[in-house]
C-alpha cells in the first residue's frame, strides 16, 4: 500500500471518528416544567387581568427560570420565587425553595425573579442557576409586589423575631401581621391583604407527583418489575405498597422496610451515591419488583 | 411466567450500559488502530521466541522450590476444603456463603486477571495437582516403582479441558433455576461439583499422569494457563525468569483442542454479557416456545440457555474459521489446519479483554466480600468471626460509572491492539513474502473488529 493511500485511509477513519463522536453528542438530556400563573383570591386589587406563564427548565447541570406576564401595573417593581409547594392551600407556595436547605436566603441558593414592569403592564424576565433543582422539589413561582415584600421583611424585624429563621416564619408573619393591619381599612395603599399577587404551579413537579409508586398484589409488582431512573446526587425516593406483610430490600444501598401485617405502604427516601443497577425484591419471596437505575 | 428476571446470586448490583458517545469513540478509536495496523512495519517476527532470563540468581530457584510449592500447594488444598465444606454446612444465602465468591469470583475471575500480569501463578496452588503429585510420591514410595500411565491420545488434545470450561460456566450461570427462574447455583450444589470435579480430576491424573492431565485436560490449570502465556514471567529448568511480553502466547495453541479453549471462553463471556441484554428477547421466546411444547420450566430454561451458549460458541468459532480460510486464500499460505491452530493464541488477549470488560467491577466489588465477611464467617452462619471483619461490607462507591465505563472500553481496545500486534507477528512469520503476509492480515483484522465491536455492542446494550 502506497503511503498516499495509506493516509486517505487514516483521514476516512478520523472523519468517522469525528460523524460518530458528534452523533454521540448531541444526547444532552433537558427537561422542562411549566404552569400559568392564576390569581391568588387573597391578592391586591387590580390584578384581575394578570396573566401569564412559568417556566423551569433543567439543562446540562444548570436551571433556568423564566417568567412571561401581562396585566401587571405599568412601571412597577415585582419579585417572583421559585417555592416548594403547590399553589392551594393556605399557604401558596409553602416554603421557599432552596438548593441547601439549611444555606441563606439570597440567590444563588434560592431562585429569586427581580424585575420592573414595562409601561404597558407586561414583561419578561429569566434567572439562571448553575445547578439542578430536583424536579420534585419545584413546586410553584409565586410573584409578589416586590416593595409589600420588603416592608414584610422590615415588619419582622421589628417584631422582634429571628429574621433568620427560616421562611416559613416569614410566612406566617406575613399573615398575622398583615391581616390584622388590613381591617383598618382599605383606604392605606400599602395595606394590602397580601403582598403576593399570582402562583403558578409547575406542572408535574409537585413533591406529590414525583414518588412513584410501585404497587405489589399477591407477590407480584402490578405490571411488572417497575423501572426507575435516577441521577447521581439525587434523591431516590419511592413508594411501595403492598396488600401483605413484606420485607422490601434494595441492593447495593441495602436498604430493608417492612410492610405490615394485612398491607400497607413504605416509602424509601435516600440520596443516590452508588451508581449502577439495582434491585428492590420482596425479600421473603425473593421476588423483584423494581429496577433502579443510578447513572452517573 | 412471562419474563425472566435476572439473578445474579452475588451481584447487588449491576453495571450500567456504556453509553452511546463513549460506544462511538470505542468503536472510532478500534477503527483507526485497525488503519494503523494495516501499516505495521516489522518485517520479521519478533515474539517467536521468548528471550527468556532468569530472575536473580538465588531468588529464581528459590521462588520455585519444592518448599515454596509444597506451602502453596497446601493452602491452595486448604483453601479448596474450606470452600467446600462452606458450600455443603454452609448458608444457602449465596451472596453470604464463602464457597460461590472464592469458587467464581475470587478463582474463576482472579486467576486470569493475575496470571496475564505475574506468570502461571495457579499452578503452584493447583490443590489437585499438590494431592496428585503427593500422591504419586506415595506410590513411589510403597511401589519402589514410577506409577504406569497410559499414554494420552495425542488427537484429543485440550478438548477436555474446552468441554470443562463450557461445563463450568454452565453449572455456574444455566444450572441454577428455579420456578423457570435463573436463581444462580446454590452453595451446596457447587460444593457438591467441586468434589465430583476433584473426583474426576484425580482419576485422570492417576491415568494419564499429573503434568500431562493439568497441560491438556485439568480446566483450571489449561484456562488460567492460557492468560498466564500473555505475561512477562515464566519458569523454565526449575528456575523463574522474565520473558518478552506475549511470546509465551506463541507456543501455546500447538495441543490440538487449544483454539476450542480459547474460542469457548469468548463464547461464555458473550454469553454472559448478552443473556440479560442483546439475546434477552430471544431467549424468552425460545423458552416460552419450549414451554409451550411441554417441557418443565427449569427444562426448558436449562435447555434455552444451553442452546444459546452453543450458539455462541458456534458463532465464534465461525468468526475466527472464516477469518483462517480467508487467509488460506492468499498466496503462500500454509495449511488450513496450521493456519487454525496457528491463529488460536491471537484471541487470548480478546477472551481476557472480555473478562476486564465483563467482570472487572463485580470482581472489584465482590473480593471485598471475600477478604472482609466472608473469610471471618465463612459459613455465612454468624457462628464465626475469624478476623473481626465479619461485620464488613461492600463499598459501592469506590468504583464509579464512568471509570467502570472507561476500564471496560479502555481493555476491549487494549485487547484488540494486542491481538492484532499477534496475528502480525505469526503473519510474517508464516509468509515468506512481506506482503503477502500483510494481505492474509486483513483477514484477522476483520476477525479481530467484530469481536471487539461486538464485545462493545454487547457492554452497550441496555440490560433492562
Amino acid at each position: 500500500m502506497s503511503y498516499k493511500k495509506k493516509l486517505a485511509l487514516l483521514l476516512v477513519a478520523l472523519v468517522a471518528t469525528l460523524g460518530l463522536s458528534a452523533c454521540g453528542g448531541s444526547d444532552s438530556g433537558e427537561d422542562t416544567v411549566s404552569g400559568t400563573f392564576e390569581v391568588l383570591p387573597a391578592a391586591p386589587a387590580g390584578y384581575d387581568n394578570l396573566s401569564g406563564e412559568a417556566k423551569l427548565t433543567r439543562a446540562d447541570g444548570g436551571t433556568t427560570t423564566t417568567i412571561d406576564l401581562s396585566g401587571l401595573e405599568p412601571d412597577t417593581e415585582y419579585m417572583a420565587h421559585l417555592h416548594t409547594g403547590g399553589c392551594d392551600g393556605a399557604e401558596p407556595g409553602g416554603p421557599h425553595f432552596k438548593f441547601n436547605p439549611s444555606g441563606s436566603e439570597e440567590p444563588p441558593n434560592e431562585i429569586h425573579l427581580s424585575f420592573k414592569s414595562n409601561g404597558d403592564g407586561s414583561d419578561k424576565a429569566e434567572a439562571s442557576s448553575d445547578k439542578e433543582v430536583p424536579l420534585g422539589e419545584a413546586g410553584s413561582v409565586v410573584l409578589h409586589l416586590a416593595d409589600g415584600h420588603e416592608q414584610m421583611a422590615a415588619l419582622f424585624v421589628h417584631g422582634g423575631e429571628d429574621h433568620g429563621d427560616d421562611q416559613a416564619g416569614d410566612d406566617h408573619g406575613d399573615q398575622s401581621h398583615h391581616g390584622d393591619e388590613s381591617q383598618q381599612g382599605e383606604a392605606e395603599p400599602d395595606q394590602e391583604q397580601s403582598d403576593k399577587i399570582a402562583c403558578a404551579e409547575l406542572e408535574g413537579a409537585s413533591a406529590e407527583a414525583a414518588v412513584p409508586t410501585i404497587e405489589v398484589r399477591n407477590g407480584e409488582p402490578v405490571g411488572g418489575i417497575q423501572e426507575l431512573e435516577f441521577s447521581a446526587g439525587e434523591e431516590i425516593r419511592f413508594k411501595v405498597e403492598g396488600d401483605e406483610a413484606e420485607e422490601i430490600h434494595v441492593h447495593g444501598y441495602d436498604l430493608m422496610k417492612d410492610i405490615p401485617a394485612g398491607g400497607g405502604s413504605v416509602e424509601f427516601a435516600f440520596p443516590a451515591e452508588i451508581e449502577g443497577i439495582f434491585e428492590a425484591e420482596l425479600e421473603g419471596q425473593g421476588v423483584q419488583i423494581a429496577e433502579l437505575r443510578v447513572n452517573p | 411466567m412471562s419474563w425472566l428476571p435476572l439473578a445474579h446470586a452475588l451481584a447487588a448490583r449491576q453495571d450500567l450500559p456504556v453509553p452511546a458517545w463513549l460506544f462511538a469513540w470505542g468503536a472510532s478509536i478500534v477503527l483507526i488502530v485497525s488503519f494503523f495496523a494495516l501499516a505495521a512495519a516489522w518485517r520479521k517476527p519478533r515474539f517467536e521466541r521468548q528471550h527468556w532470563r532468569a530472575l536473580g540468581a538465588g531468588f529464581s530457584r528459590a521462588a520455585v522450590s519444592m518448599p515454596v510449592q509444597a506451602v502453596c500447594g497446601l493452602v491452595g488444598v486448604t483453601l479448596l476444603g474450606v470452600a467446600v465444606y462452606a458450600g455443603l454446612r454452609g448458608t444457602e444465602a449465596p451472596d453470604r456463603n464463602f464457597a460461590l465468591t472464592f469458587f467464581f469470583v475470587t478463582t474463576w475471575l482472579g486467576f486470569p486477571f493475575f496470571s496475564a500480569l505475574l506468570g502461571d501463578i495457579f499452578r503452584p496452588f493447583n490443590p489437585w495437582r499438590a494431592f496428585g503429585r503427593v500422591a504419586g510420591g506415595a506410590f513411589r514410595l510403597v511401589a519402589g516403582q514410577r506409577p504406569a500411565h497410559l499414554a494420552y491420545p495425542e488427537r484429543l488434545g485440550r478438548w477436555p479441558a474446552a468441554v470443562g470450561l463450557l461445563a463450568v460456566v454452565w453449572l455456574e450461570i444455566v444450572y441454577g433455576s428455579s420456578g423457570g427462574v435463573a436463581v444462580g447455583l446454590d452453595p451446596h450444589a457447587a460444593g457438591v461439583a467441586a468434589l465430583v470435579y476433584s473426583g474426576y480430576t484425580l482419576a485422570m491424573m492417576a491415568l494419564f499422569g499429573v503434568e500431562t492431565w493439568c497441560e491438556r485436560g485439568e480446566v483450571f490449570s489449561v484456562y488460567f494457563g492460557m492468560f498466564s502465556r500473555l505475561g512477562a514471567f515464566g519458569v523454565e529448568d526449575g528456575r523463574l525468569g522474565r520473558r518478552r511480553m506475549l511470546s509465551a502466547s506463541t507456543s501455546w495453541a500447538t495441543i490440538p483442542g487449544s483454539a476450542a479453549v480459547v474460542i469457548a471462553s469468548i463464547a461464555t463471556t458473550s454469553f454472559d454479557g448478552a443473556q440479560e441484554g442483546a439475546f434477552k428477547g430471544a431467549i424468552e421466546s425460545v423458552f416460552e416456545s419450549l414451554a409451550d411444547a411441554g417441557l418443565g420450566l427449569n427444562t426448558a430454561l436449562r435447555l434455552t440457555d444451553t442452546i444459546f451458549i452453543a450458539l455462541c460458541f458456534a458463532g465464534v468459532a465461525l468468526v475466527y474459521l472464516l477469518g483462517v480460510r480467508g487467509m488460506r486464500t492468499v498466496q503462500g499460505a500454509p495449511s488450513l489446519a496450521k493456519l487454525r491452530d496457528g491463529f488460536a493464541h491471537t484471541l487470548i488477549p480478546i477472551a481476557l479483554a472480555y473478562l476486564v470488560a465483563h467482570y472487572f467491577s463485580l470482581f472489584v466489588f465482590q473480593e471485598q466480600a471475600q477478604f472482609g465477611y466472608l473469610l471471618s464467617d465463612p459459613l455465612g452462619t454468624a457462628t464465626t468471626d475469624l478476623f473481626g471483619t465479619a461485620n464488613s461490607g461492600i463499598d459501592f462507591t469506590l468504583l464509579s460509572a464512568n471509570a467502570i465505563w472507561y476500564v471496560q472500553v479502555g481493555a476491549l481496545v487494549f485487547g484488540h491492539v494486542l491481538g492484532l500486534v499477534l496475528a502480525h507477528d505469526r503473519a510474517v512469520a508464516y509468509w515468506s513474502d512481506y506482503r503477502q503476509a500483510a494481505r492474509s492480515q486483513y483477514w484477522m483484522l476483520a476477525v479481530m473488529v467484530a469481536f471487539t465491536c461486538f464485545g462493545l455492542y454487547l457492554l452497550s446494550v441496555s440490560n433492562g
